[in-house]
């Protein structure tokens, strides 16, 4: 195995943690709604919401990243260049996220100066971290850049999918940037963190998680090179023809001129196009493979990838996505069911997939099956899909009562908090969040034991 | 057949790349122009030394803000440098206590505490006067911020972010302000429906 | 558009979007079982999304460029899991026997099992 493997293994270990992070620092948030003064004053809400989404990011980024590291060897036929300086930033990732999470937790805030923003807290949505660990960040993707980069000049050879992903890494740094300023105008504030926020989720990762999908089809299925670049092309194509100009729906309502209604609107309504082709390619790929997989974890993840792509993204973002509709939905819970349903096709799915595909290989396993990860399959699926369920009936409630009738003042959100509608659908999320926590425990069970757990591998029969 | 092959769809790729982030630009030069203070969509500064209001407007078909009059926030009226310092001060207090991760801006951020973009013009300070014994809005907002654990609202408290007087001023400059902005109509009905009743 | 109509619209928005992907799904799986029922459910599925559409033309508060966009995308759903498919054995079928796709006697009971 290569060092770059090696490595692979603990950005999976991190980024598996920090999914348990998340996870919990959701219930907290989830639970708050029911019980306002549950924590306040210790962890204020604020504090385990900038957790849970600042965990979500970094479990995403170092499964990406882990994923990379795990195939870029093999697909370029060389260990993989500076892997010595990979593996000491590891370490530093790993102690920068904890006592960025340290002092999240226990200083929580600063003075309204620049040394607040430069050591305790950012203040701006997703990219909280202080600017010395955002720094941190672009150092580690700078190095994870040269790792790709430099391995492919080494080599002397590249493919069609690492060029890709060799010209990704160079917007998704640049972009990074953005996390850094403190603009006063909100307006114009607002207006760059979206190229960050939104082209980074809906383009640079996009591309990432395609290089990704693609490098493990082949692995999977044993799809050939040929296929898997041309559909690699078609998707860059597709997802980006739509998405870079679908940052448009994020510019209704920011003090933005009013194209941004037409523009926004009528290119994130073509989001869904594409996002049928995948789903379509996938049931291809299903009925036409024979489900001879010899891991079956790996194949229903990708599979609950394309499909829930297709709805988290596609279907519930076309139903907030037209201005019409979006001027009563945006900002309320039917904003977070979206959120919540989205990353998780776009992102989780496929990331899950790809850490059993690399699990088959290091434990020398020939089949890869089982009832964990079946139960660990469900219960995160029927957790997620029926908490934004969930959430989307709290979403319509405040929509209605909120906006529509109440007139959006603070009296009127708080009708629509107490309605007992949005109360139930905030009970039901709570308690499908614990199914979905109950998943993860499973998930990190199989995750730990799989191919240790003698009788149940010996009992697996190939899937044919 | 050219669609086998992968080097039209790279192709196909980076030229609709290229078309749509040439677009994008040109979008954002021509809207960077509208969001700069005193630009067409989002007022100077200084505007927090008058009244403002949000009304309907049948032209466009939704609430706009409407500015119009002297009124100088604390009684004290501005100059461009000094409000901007002000303004300076509110967006520094808003992201050192990570408001946006409880309320939203815009409609962006979180959505556990109540969207801020027209705070300032929100009825309900009119009552909190009375509640917190002050004589002028600014005067209510500020007590409230220095202290919300005392003026508690409704079940979900918010929380004492240690802000100062001068903090909590330039907090509702800053509020002031952004109430001017015109959001296209966001968020809609505001305040509106019991003023047409 | 009142509040009732947002939730409306939104609704079939949804709706709208996810029956087109049914039909996709339904279409996919009826090239490989070539029962008359899968390829019922799919032309009743794109029905009923051609359904959802018309709703949301003849009775949503939506603008005529946006309903205009409803009738275009519903025409390109339709042609999507066709051309997908045609283009997919098309790159499939280039790569020889090792990697045939096509379908074959396992199939149906495979997808049966999906």
């Amino acid at each position: 195995m290569y060092r770059s493997q090696t490595l692979a293994l603990k950005y999976f270990s991190a980024a598996i943690t920090l999914f348990g992070v998340m996870t919990i620092t959701g219930l907290i948030s989830a639970y708050y709604y029911l019980n306002p003064d549950f924590l306040l004053g210790i962890l204020p809400f604020n504090i385990a919401k900038i957790l849970h989404i600042n965990t979500l990011v970094m479990w995403l980024l170092m499964g990406f990243m882990g994923s990379i590291y795990w195939f870029l060897p093999a697909e370029l036929g060389r260990e993989t260049a500076g892997i010595w300086a990979a593996e000491i930033l590891f370490y530093v990732f790993c102690a920068a996220v904890a006592v960025v999470a340290v002092v999240f937790i226990f200083i929580q805030y600063g003075g309204s100066n620049e040394a607040a923003l430069w050591f305790i807290n950012q203040g701006r949505k997703y990219v909280e971290a202080p600017r010395w660990a955002a720094l941190g960040i672009v150092v580690i993707m700078v190095v994870f850049a040269y790792n790709v980069i430099g391995t492919a000049i080494a080599a002397r050879k590249t493919t069609g999918i690492i060029t890709v992903l060799m010209i990704d890494l160079i917007p998704l740094i640049l972009l990074y940037l953005i996390a850094f300023p403190a603009i006063s105008n909100m307006s114009a504030d607002l207006f760059w963190w979206w190229w960050l926020v939104h082209l980074w989720v809906e383009a640079t990762w996009e591309v990432l998680i395609g290089c990704i999908m693609a490098l493990a089809l082949m692995q999977l299925l044993g799809t050939s090179r040929r296929i898997v670049e041309t559909w690699l092309y078609i998707e860059v194509a597709l997802v980006l023809g739509t998405g870079i100009l679908g940052l448009g729906h994020h510019y209704f309502w920011i003090g933005t001129p009013n194209y941004w209604l037409t523009i926004g609107g009528f290119f994130s309504a073509l989001e869904p196009l594409p996002l049928l082709g995948m789903v379509v390619h996938a049931v291809y790929d299903a009925g036409a493979q024979h489900m001879k997989t010899t891991n079956r974890p790996a194949f229903y993840w990708m599979m609950a990838e394309a499909f829930g792509n297709f709805i988290g993204a596609g279907v519930w973002g076309f139903m907030i996505t037209l201005p019409q509709i979006n001027l009563y939905a945006h900002g309320t819970q039917w904003t977070v069911s979206h959120g919540h349903f989205a990353f998780w096709g776009a992102y989780s799915c496929g990331v899950i997939s790809v850490l059993y595909l690399v699990l088959q290989k290091t434990r020398n396993l020939a089949f890869v099956d089982g009832p964990l990860w079946k139960w660990s399959f469900a219960a995160l699926n029927l957790g997620l899909v029926g908490m934004t369920g969930a959430l989307l009936v709290s979403g319509f409630v405040q929509a209605f009562v909120e906006r529509a009738i109440g007139g959006s003042t603070l009296n009127a959100f708080i009708s629509g908090q107490e309605n007992a509608w949005f109360v139930d659908g905030m009970v039901a999320r709570f308690l499908l969040a614990l199914v979905f926590t109950a998943g993860y425990v499973v998930l990190v069970w199989d995750v730990l034991t799989l191919g240790r757990r003698a009788p149940a591998v010996a009992a697996v029969a190939p899937a044919q | 057949m050219v669609v086998d092959d992968p080097a039209f769809w790279r192709a196909g790729a980076i030229s609709t790349i290229a078309v749509m982030s040439v677009v994008l630009i040109m979008l954002t030069i021509d809207s960077l122009a509208a969001i700069s203070p005193g630009g067409s969509h989002v007022p100077p500064y200084t505007v927090i030394n008058q009244h403002i209001d949000y009304k309907f407007d049948s032209n466009r078909g939704f609430d706009v803000p409407v500015i119009s009059g002297a009124e100088p926030l604390f009684g004290k009226s501005l100059d461009e440098a000094t409000a901007a310092a002000l303004i300076d001060r509110g967006k520094m207090v808003i992201q050192s206590r990570a408001c946006i991760d409880c309320h939203t801006f815009f409609g962006n951020g979180a959505y556990y505490a109540p969207d801020l973009t027209k705070a300032w013009l929100d009825p309900d300070w009119e009552g909190w006067q009375a509640v917190t014994g002050t004589d002028t809005r600014e005067a209510a907002m500020v007590k409230f911020l220095m202290d919300p654990e005392q003026y508690r609202t409704w079940t979900r408290a918010m929380p004492n972010l240690g802000v100062s007087e001068e903090e909590a001023q330039s907090l509702v400059a800053y509020l002031k302000w952004m109430a001017a902005v015109d959001t296209n109509g966001f968020p809609p009905n505001f305040n509106q429906i019991e003023k047409r009743q | 558009m009142s509040g009732l109509a947002t939730l409306e619209t939104g609704l079939l928005l949804g709706l709208y979007a996810l029956l087109a992907g049914i039909w996709g799904v339904l279409w996919g799986l009826a090239q490989f079982r070539q029962t008359q029922i899968c390829g019922r459910s799919a032309a009743a599925a794109y029905g009923l999304h051609v359904l959802a559409a018309l709703t949301i033309i003849l009775w949503t508060p939506l603008g005529f460029g946006w309903k205009s966009l409803i009738v275009g995308s519903s025409l390109v759903f339709l042609a999507i899991p066709p051309m997908t498919w045609r283009l997919l054995q098309h790159t499939h079928q280039k790569e020889g026997s090792e990697h045939d796709r096509q379908p074959s006697q396992y199939s149906s009971r495979i997808v049966a099992r999906l």
